[in-house]
């Protein structure tokens, strides 16, 4: 009688139609599509779940208020730990796929973005526990919270697709990616996790660079390399071409 | 669409006909009332969501471009008092400084939104309010051939009462220096919170204030614009890194043409028909960009560009 091999762990690979989205003049947003594959000799019930994260920015926002019936700004909160993109794609809704605690650690979810305001945060001693962190925007914090996700999902830049990975094929799945014009520059990272039985059992990391490239890239350095030379120059061009449309129509 | 065009500092794509034409149309109101333009300009960047503090930098190289192409025809025309623009552009080179570090400050309480907003209502308000109750009154009594009434008081003592007189031949004048130099700090401050050349506070207070004869003062103000909107511009890529010189370039192709038609255009109009005009347009930009200070919002937040100012 053969020794049964234990069985083979399952796992997940993928890879994206382009590592590398060009900035040009003409950018105009742009779609990548992500395929995978689940190899998994057992066949357990698979789910997939693709998270893109673009480079972190702090966010500032503020909240209108009215005081003596003027709509003004209050002060604004600084919230950390922002990616400038999020995209969330899953075969089923996430909370269907994995249990509360499980996507609050990987960050799954809008809801699980580990986004807080740290300036707003104090440590401190209360009925003599220690260390317990009070949030100085009391019980709004989770409006403020909400209302970052939800402005930035208007710009497109915050996205949860609960049917984004779509199985092609038996074992193959793909998802769409949709970067805005407004895309933050810099690196991105995909994030494929593998969820059986509402554990993540494999996952991958892909990496995406969203650049600048050609005349945009050298304007860009340019102004912020040499940024005195730049302002002289862009000023230059402007008073030649105010000098240049004079004597032109002087002419005419 | 190839016409859409990505701006490598504001990083946003706009459409390049459109920024084009709108700098196009925004020079021709420029050269015909001799002003920037920037208090229009400001705000449709604004609401075409090229940020704020982009938009404000990129639109000084415009200024500056289309005041120069309009300030050419108005030498040639012999209209410019360049000593009067000398003193205010000292005045303005201050005040634009000064105007630079207070915004930074607002900026930085995030209260930006709301001292824009107010300085729109209240200077634009006034200011395009006195012009068009001044400018109808005159039409009107030209209109029933009554005689103007001369000007009452023709030295008044604010000019030259105060030392450090100077002569403007130019002008035809022999004033104080003080009230001329405290007008460019105001309006230097001005321009740097609003985003303006300050073209449109210029020639009134140089009409009204300064007293100077009406057929050298818009002249006068395009250069002294000419000077802060070049400094401003320089200050703003060297120290803030937020001129978009494809933005600007864009802007000033349609602008100095504009400049030069609008130029032209303007003498065809009655001096007094063109204040009211004017004051038509600055009354609507001002209660425009105030109602938004009274309406209560649909978004209850808002997401602020940069981080810390």
């Amino acid at each position: 009688m053969m020794v049964q091999p234990p069985p083979l762990p399952p796992t997940v690979s993928a890879a994206l139609t382009t590592t590398e989205v060009r900035v040009t003049s003409g950018f105009q947003g742009a779609r990548i599509v992500l395929y995978g594959a689940v190899f998994d000799p057992s066949h357990r019930p698979s789910d997939v779940v693709v998270i893109v994260r673009g480079p972190e920015q702090p966010i500032r926002i503020a909240h209108k208020v009215r005081v003596a019936g003027l709509w003004i700004n209050s002060r604004p909160v600084v919230f950390r730990g922002a990616p400038g993109f999020y995209k969330a794609a899953s075969t089923r809704p996430l909370d269907q796929i994995a249990g509360f605690g499980v996507l609050r650690r990987l960050g799954a979810g809008i809801d699980h973005l580990a986004i807080n305001a740290p300036a707003e945060q104090r440590v401190e001693t209360r009925y003599g526990v220690k260390d317990v962190v009070v949030n100085r925007l009391g019980a709004d914090y989770l409006d403020w919270r909400q209302a970052v996700v939800r402005l930035k999902a208007k710009m497109g830049l915050y996205e949860e697709d609960d049917h984004g990975v779509v199985f092609v094929d038996q074992n193959l799945f793909k998802a769409d990616i949709t970067l805005p014009t407004d895309a933050p520059i810099g690196r991105y990272q995909a994030q494929i996790l593998l969820f059986q039985n509402g554990q993540p059992v494999s996952q991958r990391v892909r990496e995406l660079d969203v650049k600048k490239v050609g005349l945009q890239r050298t304007l860009y350095l340019f102004a912020h390399f040499h940024p005195w030379t730049y302002g002289l120059v862009s000023v230059s061009i402007a008073l030649a071409a105010g000098w240049a449309a004079s004597v032109a129509f002087r002419r005419s | 669409m190839a016409l859409d065009i990505y701006l490598p500092i504001a990083e946003v794509s706009v459409n390049g006909p459109l920024l084009v034409a709108l700098g196009a149309g925004v020079g021709f109101i420029s050269g015909l009332f001799g002003i920037g333009g920037g208090f229009l300009m400001t705000p449709i960047l604004v609401f075409l969501g090229i940020p704020p503090a982009v938009a404000v930098a990129s639109l000084a190289s415009h200024v500056a471009a289309s005041s120069t192409s309009s300030v050419i025809s108005y030498t040639r025309a012999r209209a410019v008092d360049f000593r009067m623009g000398g003193v205010l552009a000292s005045g303005g080179v201050v005040g634009s400084i000064l105007g630079v570090e207070v915004f930074r400050w607002i900026r930085l309480i995030g209260q930006a939104d709301l001292v824009v907003s107010l300085s729109y209502l209240i200077f634009l308000g006034v200011i395009g309010g006195l012009m068009l109750s001044e400018s109808l009154t005159t039409i009107i009594r030209s209109r029933r051939g009554d005689a103007q009434p001369q000007i009452r008081d023709r030295r008044p003592p604010l000019l030259y009462g105060l030392p450090f007189k100077v002569k403007f031949p130019k002008s035809r004048m022999y004033i104080s220096v003080i009230p001329p130099i405290a007008l460019g700090v105001f309006v230097g401050m001005l321009s740097a919170i609003m985003g303006v050349g300050g073209g449109f506070i210029l020639v009134p207070a140089m009409i009204y204030l300064l007293r100077m004869p009406a057929n050298v003062v818009v002249g006068t103000s395009l250069f002294q614009i000419i000077i802060t909107t070049t400094l401003t511009s320089v200050l703003q890529a060297g120290r803030n890194q937020t001129v978009d010189i494809v933005l600007a370039t864009l802007l000033l192709i349609g602008g100095v043409i504009g400049a030069q038609l609008g130029a032209k255009a303007s003498s065809r109009f009655r001096a007094e028909e063109l204040r009211a005009i004017l004051a038509l347009i600055v009354l609507a930009v001002g209660l425009r960009m105030g109602l938004g200070l009274f309406l209560t919002p649909t978004e209850p937040f808002i997401l602020m560009t940069g981080s810390g100012g």
